[in-house]
């Protein structure tokens, strides 16, 4: 066992270093920060010259990138292009605020999704179970902007029971949540209702139902426990995917998380802010992989042993 | 479960988030704000941010300033006069003024902001290029300071009451250090600094000792919102009292409202399409005469831009010094162009190439209706969305073109000295392809002339200059649109987005 974490620690390892070496060298392919830095005003080539110089990016890209790395392992991402802010204190600010938001969509999602598929698989084939089975689709074909707008309108604007907009207290979670659940419902509908079917046919249900068992005992206690394995080990997927997609929603609610910070450093090409969200990112992803990998092995001995 | 049950549930749900519902109502006394932009740091030397301004104004003075008409007027320096055959310029300086932390204002404190903005300081940030034509300040008394130029510059005073030229606390900054300072701003002006959360919002209170009077306010919070839709949602909800960011289409939504004021007045952004003069059928200087005349601007501004922009006839809004109001653009006459086009041996079919900022919504819709006009022309059309720093960093410096991209333009000193230099003096990085002696020649010469009538003709003369050789497509000057909400009273707001609290009030 020791063997194999070793061996993924690694592979992680090797994954957030071509990580951070991707992301620094393709920003700097479009783009020069310090024309970001002064917009389209009177700048000479020198004035150019001793921003760049300033910002230390004058130094040849090996010479960037190999500090940036000394910096990681220290935990110091360097300081903003604009302003000069630890990047560190930005993603310490940001990363609660994403981590929170994912963990409140993943859980409403959850919530939502195992009694709506367990009925669904219980209802198989019947009107309820298509319902679900439509509306789930109408879920995944959603545009999630198109949906936080809509929601925006009704909630904030026509009722004003929500904030539109940012991070204050419980309820401003509601709607950044509710828009990121749907989509993951949808999906995770369909994987306990498929999950749900398979456990139904095995022969210890029959057992537990001809034992005389409830029907509730016998959907919740024993089939639902089994059949939570595969939704446990995708809902760890999940959380990275959902990390990955949640830019647009925080865009939206103007959501003071990881993507509305690596947003505004794409555009500002504010390369230490960029360099230092995308790694931790790539960081938690990878780090997520390795606990869902682990888990696996602990489960299931034949991983290990691969 | 049962399925009842779980429509129980989730009605249960639904009357547990009832009671949460509050209609959002801002307290009296605070004035909230949304800016697109966190420019990161409050030290005005940092950043060019028009989101800046809309805060640093409030923190901060100048020794001249620029009322909400952009006419220029006196700030912490009360007069000035010319000496020395205008290589020096001498300032009084207003007395008894103190900066948030108690810090005395005076010939020192100006000093002491343009030694460092000048100085190494200064060389890390954007600001310091504009102010290169002094040479250094020398302190003549307490309150008078000479400020000796290296070069002329008329329009330095209006420069002052640039983001650069905004007086900092010596005291404060020395001991403190800058990194400090870029996050607890000290300025001279009417509020001060109380609180930043960066990306997220920045708070301000009223300076009741400030030299221009008590602000009428106690607070102004600024929010950091980035997307213009969310602005505006914010504004509907009651949440922030200006938005700054408003959507074209959102417009009339922000004007239907009872209780929402759409303002909308001439702004500094100037919109072209700028011509290639070297390559392909915009060579020949009667095909890009046809092709303006091919394109109803008045229609495109009317349709897309909802009648929020003015038509312009060269690239400066009418606040603009050198805007001459005796030039007219070329008339929208699609037979005229035909036959100029015809005139000038232009194959049907030949291909236009448009250049554009991809991210702008608005400028795509007017590129489409553009390049519409100049198929009406019988030629071939094609848009090329870039992402904004490539286009803007790659494809116009290094002459990457096709034969028409979007230029747009805010010259912030509302002189066209400034714009036109950069749009049309060879070797400017805007300019790739032309290399004009006589406009070359104009542009210097205007540099070096302090007269304001003498000066101001040069300018026009060029603005004739450049509209006679049809370099570029004017398209339209487009309007500054904000949403404010109908509580905030006594706003005058500014073109520039530069806002100044003192005398507003919320109810």
């Amino acid at each position: 066992m020791a063997g194999f974490i070793l061996k993924r620690l690694l592979q992680a390892v090797f994954v957030v270093l071509a990580v951070t070496l991707i992301v620094s060298f393709a920003v700097r392919l479009s783009g020069d920060p310090a024309i970001m830095l002064t917009g389209a005003g009177s700048v000479t080539e020198q004035d150019l010259k001793n921003i760049r110089q300033a910002l230390g990016l004058e130094r040849p890209f090996i010479v960037q990138y190999l500090s940036f790395l000394q910096g990681i392992v220290v935990g110091d991402f360097g300081r903003s292009f604009m302003g000069g802010t630890s990047v560190s204190k930005l993603i310490g600010q940001a990363l609660p605020a994403t981590l929170l938001l994912a963990f409140a969509s993943l859980l409403t999602s959850i919530a939502v999704s195992i009694p709506l598929g367990v009925y669904a698989a219980v209802k198989r084939g019947g009107a309820p179970d298509q319902l679900i089975r439509i509306l789930s689709l109408v879920g995944l074909s959603f545009p999630n902007f198109w949906l936080a707008i809509m929601m925006v309108l009704f909630f904030s604007i026509t009722l004003g029971w929500l904030p539109p907009s940012g991070m204050e207290g419980p309820k401003s979670f509601i709607m950044p949540a509710l828009t990121m659940a749907i989509i993951l419902t949808a999906t995770n509908v369909r994987l306990v209702r498929t999950s749900m079917l398979e456990t139904l046919s095995q022969q210890y249900i029959m057992v537990a139902r001809s034992k005389g068992l409830k029907d509730w005992v016998v959907l919740y206690k024993h089939a639902l426990r089994n059949s939570a394995i595969p939704l446990v080990t995708y809902v760890g997927v999940q959380f990275g995917n959902l990390i990955g997609s949640i830019v647009i929603v925080e865009r939206v609610f103007n959501w003071p998380g990881m993507g509305t910070l690596a947003f505004d450093a794409i555009s500002a090409r504010d390369y230490p802010v960029l360099q230092g969200s995308i790694t931790v990112l790539a960081l938690f992803i990878v780090l997520i992989n390795l606990v869902v990998d682990i888990a696996y092995g602990l489960i299931d001995p034949r991983i290990r042993t691969e | 479960m049962k399925f009842s049950k779980f429509l129980m549930a989730a009605g249960l749900a639904a009357a547990v988030a009832m009671p949460l519902a509050t209609q959002s109502a801002q307290a009296a006394g605070i004035l909230t704000v949304a800016i697109s932009i966190d420019p990161g740091s409050w030290d005005p030397i940092d950043t060019f941010v028009v989101p800046w301004g809309s805060v640093g104004s409030n923190i901060y003075d100048g020794l001249t300033s620029r009322g909400p008409d952009m006419k220029l007027q006196p700030g912490l320096a009360t007069s000035w006069e010319l000496l020395d055959n205008n290589n020096r310029i001498r300032f009084k300086l207003r007395q008894n003024v103190k900066f948030h932390n108690g810090e005395p204002f005076n010939a020192g404190a100006v000093k002491f902001t343009f030694d460092r903005l000048l100085g190494d300081e200064g060389k890390k940030g954007p600001q310091q290029s504009n102010y290169n034509s002094i040479d250094h300040v020398e302190i003549v008394d307490d309150y008078t300071v000479d400020f000796v130029m290296k070069q002329p510059d008329p329009v330095l005073l209006t420069k002052l009451a640039g983001y650069g030229g905004m007086i900092v606390p010596p005291k404060y900054i020395q001991e403190k250090g800058d990194e400090y300072f870029n996050t607890h701003p000290v300025g001279t002006g009417p509020f001060k600094f109380v609180e930043y959360t960066p990306k997220v919002s920045l708070t301000l209170e009223a300076f009741p000792e400030h030299w221009g009077g008590a602000p009428k306010l106690d607070k102004v919070v600024y929010r950091i919102i980035a997307e213009a839709n969310t602005q505006v949602a914010e504004l509907q909800a009651g949440r922030v009292d200006i938005a700054n960011l408003v959507p074209f289409g959102l417009a009339p939504t922000i004007e239907k409202s009872p209780d929402l004021k759409l303002v909308s007045i001439t702004g500094p952004t100037v919109v072209s399409l700028r011509l290639n003069t070297k390559n392909g059928i915009t060579k020949d200087v009667n095909v890009r005469k046809a092709l303006i005349m091919a394109i109803d601007r008045d229609a495109i501004i009317k349709a897309v831009l909802l009648g929020h922009a003015k038509p312009i006839a060269s690239f400066q809004s009418d606040l603009s010094f050198g805007y001459d109001p005796a030039l007219k653009p070329l008339p929208f006459d699609l037979a005229k162009a035909k036959q100029l086009l015809q005139q000038a041996g232009v194959p049907a079919g030949s291909t236009v190439k448009i250049d554009f900022r991809g991210p702008d919504a608005t400028f795509r819709e007017v590129a489409q209706a553009s390049a519409g006009f100049l198929q009406a022309l019988g030629l071939k059309v094609s848009l090329q969305p870039y992402e904004t720093p490539v286009l803007l960093n790659d494809i116009i410096p290094n002459g990457k073109t096709g034969e028409a991209w979007q230029n747009a333009w805010g010259g912030w000193t509302f002189d066209y000295d400034n714009t036109a230099y950069l749009m049309y003096h060879s070797g400017e990085k805007w300019n790739p392809y032309d290399n004009d002696a006589k406009l070359n020649a104009l542009l210097e010469k205007q540099r070096s002339i302090y007269d304001v009538k003498e000066r101001e003709k040069i300018l026009r003369e060029v603005a004739a200059y450049v509209a006679e050789q049809a370099l570029e497509i004017p398209l339209y000057n487009e309007n500054t649109v904000m949403g404010v909400n109908k509580r905030v009273k006594n706003l005058v707001p500014p073109a520039d987005r530069r806002f100044r609290f003192t005398d507003v009030s919320v109810d």
